[in-house]
């Protein structure tokens, strides 16, 4: 009884840290603009749109990620063999993992920009110096939550993986969730501000995205700021609710059933997701309601969130 | 609405870029049994170098076959690459002295038979498909063997049961391997996803290639204090640092060359035609 | 994935060339004799797993609704993230679960592996759904049908103008949960079979076991995501999209690079016992 107390505890703190990371990790690669939404700062210079927005083209999140996180990990499982204290350990791995992570951000926006030099865009320095420092320190949250999670798998929980290689793995989930999640509140509803609330943004205005702020000239911190709204937090729930009932189906009901538990848990989380996006799916078509076919599409009643 | 994809034209030829990198990395990475041959871990740090050679041919490869367009990232190019390399990586490793060698031929065998599949039965119909995939695995290969022989001090598996290191088998038992692998797909794609647009030059993407390799060699020099000794770790780390200093450098004065205009704290230019 | 949205490949469905299918056919012939030459029956059986998890991920991917660059704008529907990814983030959360449940059987790591996979895929479907719904005030539309094929929903009247529909049907939310389960099944297989292997060995400790088992089913695992994410050009909305058609395509390719890489990673250890025998011999 004791050990599952205790197994449900190391869940909870698990599922904690999961949550604080992916709010971290979405509002980064929001700052940075990484991953799809990134195309449209890629595209608006060639659509005429000169822009001081960071352009941290480095792979999607998802791999990247898993780098940062294995880094971390593996930096981290490298101290801690040096007999150095795991809070230790961890706290350098990942400082030295987000150096990493803060030259690829900065080759990223250099290399881009300068290739686009046919179409007027300069490269911003001053963008380098004020937000690779507020990506890094958002990337490091994001690191240090998952390694520290990581670690108390195995050491609390006793998964076989070794650390890095559980890094790797919770990294590359933690990069999908977190844009899988985080992009499209990203990539619509802050570059495409001055489109319709409630549509999609029409293929011919690509590349329009928004570039002046309420004072003076909009850059990536502001995308930060607005990210932390909503997208960030949004995405540290599903990366939260992803460790969290991971770990819980196995540590609380493993030994029902000859293990047959875990299984049959896990398979009633997911049809209670299936009623709840059903739901709310319909919530939406309800609520939103059809728009009128030929016209522009109506802006429907600001959602209540 | 996708950006399409362009590269720049001229500079080196492919071909010589393939033959330097190959024979450069493959020469470098027996440098590294030199460790053995004196019985000491000074030469650990040629891994690192052999895997830098390798990544900046492995940047040509992959500009010569996304400028093809493949319907998905740049990045996956480098996850293929990788995927088929480790295995052939540690396939080698267990030939002793010969293991790059094995390792570049079977990585050859797989990354061969992934660009005819891709071409054949996915049919992508690229034609520079089966040669680059090949030429990646090969790169992704003797990245893995070079960065694993510079925190281990060899790529010699044979020692890990013949009673000599204990080390190596930690390499692979810790799962700094899964490290190594993801620092090897990462670098390889960057260089040319990062610079990748209608001014890419080859002399800047080629330089942050390196820049790359550089940079995954400081955390694996400070991952090799854990298994090799103080002294050659830390030659390791001060070659890594230095490397990546200079290539850092040498890439800002390059995307300085190549930029519109460098500007600190200036307002949106419009371009001249207007918004 | 970034910047590079979009399908570059219009055509439509061209099968494989003969070529193709014959080369296939050798090569998974051959390698299924190199292992039972190499190790016997449990080598064959090994690889035959092995070939079935490349498979089962092939076809996986093919489930995942990945939308790219157009999703993140609300201009196509689908999940805005690379699909290889994607999948490889679903997948690889179901090894996790498979590995930690590995010393309870067979069945129970693969379910495990399984569960694991649908479940990440089940709670981010939902998430992007809260964010499109209640973020933006998107409802979800299909571009490519005109009704749900589960749910019976109609699209048309839902899809703002100028886009390709938006937001993740439910069709999609069950495709996601389906190509992530078979995702975290394949993953979940290719390990334990390659940890079978692995642990017959006398000389290997259990750390390396797992650990090059782990590291293989990954790069395996990634090679047949990618090659999946070729066949439908990287963007795809699920099981009722007309790119689902070409999965067959996809588990020739999975099928036969499985086994050209499993064939090494089985063999791994017998080279190193042939190569250890002769240096002995050279030593007497």
């Amino acid at each position: 009884m004791e050990e599952i107390v205790f197994g449900i505890g190391i869940t909870a703190l698990a599922g904690a840290l999961a949550t604080i990371a992916g709010a971290a990790e979405d509002t980064e690669s929001d700052i940075g603009s990484q991953g799809d939404p990134n195309s449209q700062v890629q595209l608006a210079p060639q659509m005429g749109y000169i822009h001081r927005i960071f352009n941290k083209a480095i792979a999607g999140e998802p791999p990247a990620y898993g780098l940062w996180v294995a880094l971390g990990a593996g930096l981290a499982w490298a101290f801690m063999a040096m007999q150095m204290n795991p809070i230790l350990a961890i706290v350098l791995g990942s400082a030295l993992a987000v150096f990493v992570q803060g030259v690829y951000a900065t080759t990223a926006y250099l290399g881009r920009t300068a290739s686009l030099a046919k179409f007027e865009q300069p490269v911003y320095i001053d963008i380098l110096k004020s937000m690779t420092t507020v990506t890094m320190a958002h990337a490091f949250i994001a690191i240090f939550a998952t390694v520290a999670m990581c670690h108390l798998i195995i050491s609390a929980l006793g998964h076989p993986f070794p650390l890095p290689l559980l890094g790797l793995v919770w990294g590359i989930a933690l990069g999908a969730a977190g844009s899988a999640t985080g992009n499209p509140f990203y990539g619509k509803e802050r570059q495409y501000q001055e489109q319709k609330f409630g549509a999609g943004v029409p293929i011919s205005a690509s590349g329009n995205i928004v570039r002046y702020a309420e004072a003076g000239e909009r850059n990536s911190l502001d995308n930060g700021f607005f990210s932390a709204k909503l997208g960030g937090p949004a995405s540290g729930i599903c990366f939260g609710l992803i460790v969290f009932f991971e770990l819980w189906r196995t540590v609380v009901f493993e030994p029902l059933a000859a293990g047959w538990g875990a299984i049959i848990i896990g398979v009633i989380v997911i049809l209670i997701f299936a009623v709840i996006d059903r739901y709310i799916e319909v919530w939406a078509r309800n609520t939103f309601g059809p728009y009128a076919v030929p016209e522009v599409p109506e802006v429907p009643e600001e959602a209540s969130s | 609405m996708a950006v399409k994809i362009e590269v720049g034209a001229g500079g080196v030829p492919h071909n010589q870029i393939l033959i330097y990198g190959l024979v450069g990395s493959l020469i470098l990475i027996y440098l590294t049994y030199l460790n053995s041959a004196t019985n000491t871990e000074y030469f650990a740090f040629f891994g690192g170098l052999a895997s830098v050679a390798a990544l900046v041919w492995g940047a040509d490869t992959i500009k010569h076959l996304c400028s093809y367009g493949l319907g998905t990232g740049v990045p996956s190019a480098g996850m293929i690459a990788l995927g088929s390399g480790v295995i052939a990586a540690l396939f080698g490793a267990m030939t002793g002295i010969f293991a790059p060698i094995v390792a570049i031929i079977v990585a050859a065998i797989i990354g061969a038979v992934s660009g005819l599949l891709a071409n054949h039965v996915v049919r992508m119909d690229i034609p520079v498909m089966i040669i680059s995939l090949t030429e990646l695995a090969v790169v992704g290969a003797i990245t893995v063997l070079g960065l694993i022989a510079m925190v281990g001090g060899t790529f010699d598996f044979q020692n890990l049961f013949g009673g000599g290191s204990v080390s190596l088998g930690l390499v692979i038992g810790s799962g700094v391997i899964a490290l190594i692998f993801m620092l090897a797909a990462i670098a390889i794609q960057h260089a040319f996803n990062a610079c990748l647009g209608p001014d890419e030059k080859q002399d800047r993407t080629l330089m942050l290639a390196a820049e790359c390799g550089f940079l995954s060699m400081i955390p694996i020099a400070v991952i090799s204090f854990a298994f090799i000794a103080f002294i050659p770790a830390l030659i390791s780390l001060v070659i890594s640092i230095v490397g990546w200093l200079y290539t850092y450098m040498r890439y800002i004065e390059l995307s300085k060359r190549d930029a519109y205009a460098w500007l600190d704290a200036k307002p949106i230019l419009e371009p001249k035609g207007g918004a | 994935m970034s910047a590079l949205g979009g399908p570059a490949q219009t055509a439509g469905f061209q099968p494989p060339t003969g070529m193709g299918i014959a080369v296939s056919i050798i090569l998974i012939i051959v390698a299924l004799a190199l292992a039972f030459f190499l190790i016997q029956m449990a080598g064959l059986l090994a690889l035959v797993g092995i070939v079935i998890g490349g498979v089962l991920i092939g076809f996986g991917v093919h489930f995942v609704p990945v939308g790219g660059a157009p999703a993140a704008m609300g201009q196509a529907p689908g999940i805005a993230t690379g699909v290889a990814m994607l999948a490889a983030g679903a997948g690889l959360a179901g090894l996790f679960g498979g590995a930690w449940a590995a010393p309870l059987g067979f069945p129970l790591a693969l379910a495990g592996g399984a569960i694991g996979g649908g479940l990440l895929m089940a709670i981010t479907c939902t998430m992007v759904n809260v964010i499109y719904i209640f973020g933006m005030g998107i409802p979800s539309a299909s571009g490519k049908v005109d009704k749900d094929p589960i749910t019976g929903d109609t699209f048309p009247e839902f899809k703002s103008q100028g886009t390709e529909g938006h937001g993740l049907p439910f069709i999609s939310w069950v495709g996601g949960v389906i190509g992530g389960a078979l995702g975290g099944l394949g993953g979940t297989l290719i390990y334990l079979e390659l940890l079978e292997v692995y642990q017959a060995q006398v000389l290997v400790s259990a750390s390396i076991a797992v650990s090059l088992a782990g590291v293989f089913a990954i790069g395996m695992f990634l090679m047949n995501a990618v090659l999946a994410a070729y066949n439908i050009t990287g963007t795809i909305e699920g099981p009722h999209d007309p790119k689902f058609k070409r999965f067959p395509r996809a588990i020739i390719a999975s099928a036969t690079a499985s086994a050209v890489a499993g064939i090494f990673a089985i063999a791994l250890f017998e080279v190193l016992m042939v190569f250890i025998e002769s240096n002995l011999m050279g030593a007497l």
